[in-house]
């Protein structure tokens, strides 16, 4: 999953379907292909802000789609946007939006468990400097009891 | 990726292509966990796998793409084709309409990797000889003529899976080894990963260099 989740697109495909997406865009209208081809690739960009763009033509075609196929799509690649701009309780909803839809989808249970492996480690980190503030803090206290107790056994 | 020496001495990229419900992903499922996946869903987008195998005493990583069969996946997908040193073009014995697509996709895969990438042609689902709709031998003769190598397979019962991809990758080890298949070149999609360091002392460069042109 990691490798799915961290490959980057080369910038010169993304920018062939950038070029297409414009100048239909240009015309006045966008078909659904055009846009779906532009957001995917948006979205394996090495650059936040196109990530977050793919995310949101993404979330437009969503809102349009005619079938549970082009629906399933479409979430799958937002949960990756996700978890690739490190979001991950808005990737973990769109995974179970998937998994609405295909219950038993490989792709999406794999995706599913690596965001909520990240969700752990990213909690543990948390704890640690928490915990590391709260060590900090015991030992000020600590020191400053010690050095009180100094000074009174020194009266 | 880790530093330090590698398990293995070569990674191979391979694609594997052809229509939508054909069994490419089974197929890959077998591979990489000897299992058959009954029901498996259409892939989205891509998916990827790998598993180390053994060729003239070298340990090989095959890194594998596995693109969605649907229409709707073909324009980016094409985008994975690039930099693969083998290609697995897989249709299904009971469909002919997946086996007069073939052409389509010979055409992508020719175009869009380099002239020495190893295409391997798959007929899938030869479990299923009763509803057979092309025979063995005019899809072998479609192989002959294009260059292509050639196994039906079952990625149900496990049939000529493993030599499908391992065919390949020893096809791919014998283009290194008689100098046609260029490591420098780029796009080669093979990389060279030395197991152990060749001169681990006084050496100005780390050995697991990414892409060493050792």
């Amino acid at each position: 999953m990691d490798t799915i989740v961290k490959e980057n697109i080369d910038p010169k495909d993304l920018k062939s379907f950038e070029v297409l997406y414009i100048e239909q865009q240009r015309r006045g209208y966008v078909s659904e292909k055009t846009q779906f081809d532009y957001a995917w690739c948006l979205v394996r960009s090495r650059y936040i802000s196109d990530m977050h763009k793919g995310i949101e033509l993404l979330k437009d075609l969503l809102r349009s789609a005619k079938d549970d196929l082009s629906k399933r799509d479409y979430l799958y690649y937002i949960a990756i946007g996700f978890v690739r701009i490190k979001e991950y309780e808005s990737a973990l909803e769109y995974t179970e939006a998937i998994q609405k839809i295909e219950p038993e989808n490989k792709q999406a249970k794999e995706l599913q468990s690596y965001i909520k492996q990240k969700l752990k480690s990213d909690g543990l980190i948390g704890m640690a400097i928490v915990g590391g503030a709260a060590l900090a803090v015991g030992g000020i206290i600590g020191a400053t009891v010690a050095a009180m107790r100094k000074k009174k056994s020194n009266q | 990726m880790a530093a330090g020496p590698y398990n293995y001495s070569y990674i191979f990229k391979y694609i594997i292509i052809g229509d939508m419900g054909v069994g490419k992903s089974c197929l890959l499922h077998q591979f990489t966990e000897k299992k058959f996946m009954a029901d498996c869903p259409h892939t989205i987008g891509v998916e990827f796998g790998t598993r180390i195998i053994e060729v003239a005493s070298q340990k090989i990583k095959l890194q594998i793409w596995d693109t969605a069969g649907q229409e709707r996946f073909r324009a980016v997908t094409r985008s994975y084709y690039r930099g693969a040193a083998g290609a697995l073009m897989v249709y299904d014995i009971t469909r002919r309409s997946t086996y007069n697509h073939l052409s389509s996709w010979l055409t992508d895969a020719r175009n869009l990797t380099n002239p020495n990438t190893v295409i391997f042609l798959i007929g899938n689902k030869c479990d299923l000889d009763a509803q057979r709709d092309v025979t063995y031998e005019e899809a072998k003769q479609f192989a002959e003529e294009n260059g292509l190598m050639f196994l039906e397979c079952s990625a149900k019962t496990g049939e000529n899976v493993e030599d499908a991809f391992l065919d390949t990758a020893k096809k791919i080890y014998q283009n290194i080894q008689d100098g046609s298949l260029d490591l420098n070149a780029a796009e080669s999609g093979v990389q060279h990963k030395p197991a152990t360091p060749r001169n681990p002392i006084n050496t100005d460069q780390p050995p697991n260099k990414e892409g060493c042109a050792c």
